[in-house]
């Protein structure tokens, strides 16, 4: 078995391009056109690559999982040990960072069109926001997952921040802050992890906890695991950081709010997946992540509800939809993972609808997202009302979009593990995503218009191709999935089952 | 008398720095006065991974051409420890920055550094 | 006139007289079914405590219903808790991490 190592090559370049473009575009800083034609070209790579690449392993240390006779294997599921940093590009990998790349797009190209000023630094940091999310979903080794959730909550300041206004300054300076905790929190967890298995390989780390009895050392897995909890907390904004984080979600421009959504729920995914490996099997880990999510998805659809001001009702539905996430990893099984990862892939899609309509309202109609004064916005542009309508649909769980198939899926998990508690609370959150979104869109959309026209009026505009194409792009997704979701589960069914069976597999 | 581990000391100090750094961003009001609280902070988190490490006798992880490759797993000190505090130490300096940068331009803003004031839990 | 009509206004009377002002039934809709939301949240979560022993559950669905009644609107300190004031937050994060921590310990 003393073969070529063959390492897969995809995986570099999808670190390595948003990197050197990231340095290329900052360097250009104010020339739009090279910058556009530049970023543009990289997205469209990523996303090739993403969608061409095989499936397979990139070893930092050079060699393939050694057997304990010193050979090397290639067969994941073989008892190996991996004693390297490695990532993994597999299915879920591939679906997951394949929209997270037509998301980059999208929001490059809207990016492009609706700034002028500082455009390279702007974008660069939205290409490196991507690189993080991508590094967390691929790695399998502690220390890239550490790096790339601290690099990741450094980004999103720098995102939220380059907005401008004091606002938004404001959210970045407390959001980083925080991330002072909370990566400290994941260092911490990460040396007990190390001082306790000797492993920095997730794999090789929970084939040392399956094959040896830590005995008295188990509360020092229990500690690890609440300073993961934290750090796991933090990165998807869930409960006691969700002011902060939909501080976050408000404060940037909405295209850039469309990337920092994606990552923080591809983040919540990943990591959430690999607390599920490691510790799975402890009691009370799976019934506190679970707490977590009922709580996140409570607070966050409550503050949406009292909200009058479309961004921050989506803001918070954001947060609440986080919640819709975990709910389903936390619950551990086969079908509650399948419907946690469907979940994060929807949500990401319907909210980059909602959250471009808001772009257009406020950038290009030059107008306000305020309940309080709008109205007649339908008259003046019908299909970005059509879209928002829409969109909130799928948003709210209604058939034949896909929101409906993986809410679905979460209550069956959640009354298959007896439940039904939970299962009611993502039914309401379902409903009253509905209330909220509905309240905002009528008063802004479908309201006949105020006699009195203030500063916040919209005036009759055209939407630009390319948002209209992204929308039109968005929602077909959306649509295709939710009526035939099997073209998502081809892709999940697999880890998930994984996550089940074979936890040391990444 | 009583014997101390180095070890144990370490970790103490750690704890004392974590717990001054943690207070400090809660309870003091001036903006650079809580970054030199997170900075306490990381600090502290520093010394308790390069403490995790340490090996009673230990020598450094460094194998020489004539040292036993049988005693050498035992006897030296681990290696993740300082490996995890260099990328820290540089992830510090990266946010510390980013938080100067701000706490500047909130500064310019407001002419102030109160957090009270600067930081108010208010809506636009 | 028909005694439903005269209690939705009374309600209405009420809630207007708390959020007076310009565009003030938009909040209104909010705040009231953010209150209700809340209190049927609250007591579910109290009856998931069913879980360990039923009759806790009962117990405490029973003192959950009794407190929404008794601090009736709970939305608006549910929006000051929820503000975004760093402090308040990283207070609730030391809260809660203290929880994890002696929930998983306790676990051993």
């Amino acid at each position: 078995m003393n073969e070529a190592v063959t390492n897969l090559w995809s995986v570099p370049l999808l670190i390595i391009i948003p990197i050197l473009t990231a340095i290329l575009v900052n360097l250009l800083y104010n020339k739009t056109k090279a910058i556009r034609a530049i970023s543009v070209g990289a997205s469209i790579a990523v996303l090739a690559i993403a969608v061409l690449s095989p499936y397979g392993f990139h070893w930092f240390a050079g060699h393939p999982a050694v057997n304990s006779d010193g050979t090397y294997t290639f067969t994941a599921s073989v008892f190996s040990w991996k004693l390297s940093l490695e990532y993994y590009y597999g299915p879920l990998q591939q679906i997951l960072i394949g929209l997270m790349s037509l998301l980059l797009l999208f929001t490059v190209l809207i990016a492009t069109k609706s700034l002028s000023k500082n455009l390279g630094p702007y974008l660069a940091i939205i290409f490196l926001t991507y690189v993080s999310a991508a590094a967390v979903l691929m790695t399998n080794d502690f220390y890239h997952l550490w790096i790339a959730v601290e690099l990741g909550s450094l980004l999103v300041a720098g995102l939220v921040a380059s907005s401008g206004t004091a606002y938004a300054q404001k959210a970045a300076l407390k959001y980083t802050f925080f991330s002072a905790l909370a990566g400290s929190g994941l260092a911490i967890s990460l040396g007990l992890i190390l001082g306790l298995t000797g492993y920095v390989n997730i794999t090789d780390a929970i084939h040392f906890l399956m094959s040896n009895d830590l005995g008295g050392m188990y509360a020092v897995l229990y500690v690890a695991f609440a300073f993961l909890t934290l750090a796991w907390v933090y990165a998807g904004g869930l409960v006691p950081v969700h002011p902060l984080k939909s501080d976050v979600y408000r404060s940037a421009f909405p295209h850039g709010t469309v990337l920092l959504q994606t990552q923080s729920k591809l983040m919540l995914v990943a990591i959430g997946i690999v607390m599920l490996r490691l510790f799975g099997s402890l009691p009370f880990a799976t019934d506190v992540m679970l707490v977590i999510s009922v709580l996140t998805m409570i607070f966050g659809v409550v503050m949406a509800l009292i909200q009058t001001d479309l961004r921050w009702i989506l803001a918070y539905l954001i947060v609440s939809h986080s919640g819709l996430v975990t709910v389903g990893l936390s619950l551990g099984t086969y079908r509650g993972i399948v419907g946690g990862i469907f979940q994060a892939l929807n949500d990401v899609i319907y909210m980059s609808i909602l959250l471009i309509c808001c772009e257009m309202l406020l950038y290009f109609g030059k107008g306000s997202t305020s309940i309080k004064f709008g109205g007649g916005v339908a008259k003046k542009s019908p299909w970005l009302a059509a879209f928002a309508v829409l969109g909130a649909m799928a948003a709210s769980g209604i058939p034949p979009f896909n929101g409906f198939q993986s809410e679905l899926i979460l209550l069956q998990a959640a009354l298959e593990q007896g439940l039904p508690e939970v299962a009611a609370v993502i039914l309401m959150v379902s409903v009253s995503t509905f209330v909220a979104l509905f309240r905002a869109i009528y008063s802004i959309f479908l309201k006949p218009e105020p006699e009195k026209t203030s500063e916040s009026y919209v005036g009759r505009f055209k939407m630009p191709d390319v948002v209209f194409i992204s929308l039109v792009v968005l929602l077909s997704i959306s649509l295709i999935l939710g009526v035939y979701p099997q073209l998502a589960f081809s892709f999940i069914n697999e880890s998930a089952l994984k996550v089940v069976l074979v936890p040391w597999v990444p | 008398m009583i014997e101390i581990s180095l070890q144990l000391l370490g970790f103490i100090a750690a704890t004392v720095l974590v717990v001054v750094g943690i207070a400090g961003m809660l309870y003091l009001d001036n903006l650079i006065k809580k970054l030199i609280a997170f900075t306490l902070l990381s600090d502290g988190v520093n010394l308790a991974l390069v403490s995790l490490g340490y090996v009673q006798g230990g020598i450094v992880p460094i194998l020489e051409p004539d040292a036993s490759i049988f005693e050498f797993p035992n006897e030296a000190a681990l290696i993740f420890g300082p490996g995890i505090v260099l990328t820290n130490i540089v992830i510090g300096v990266s946010t510390t920055a980013i938080l100067a940068a701000l706490i500047v331009v909130l500064y310019r803003r407001y002419g102030s550094l109160k957090a009270s004031k600067v930081l108010k839990g208010d809506r636009e | 006139m028909g005694s439903i009509d005269s209690l939705y206004d009374k309600i209405k009377r009420y809630l207007t007289s708390i959020f007076g002002g310009e565009g003030s039934t938009d909040a209104i809709t909010g705040y009231s079914s953010g209150e209700l939301q809340m209190a049927v949240f609250v007591m579910l979560l109290a009856s998931l405590f069913r879980i360990f022993l039923i009759p806790l559950g009962i117990v405490l669905l029973l003192g959950a219903a009794i407190m929404v009644a008794y601090f009736a609107p709970i939305i608006r300190t549910v929006e000051l808790e929820n503000s975004n004031d760093l402090n308040r937050v990283l207070f609730w994060v030391i809260v809660y991490f203290s929880i994890i921590l002696a929930v998983t310990l306790w676990g051993i």
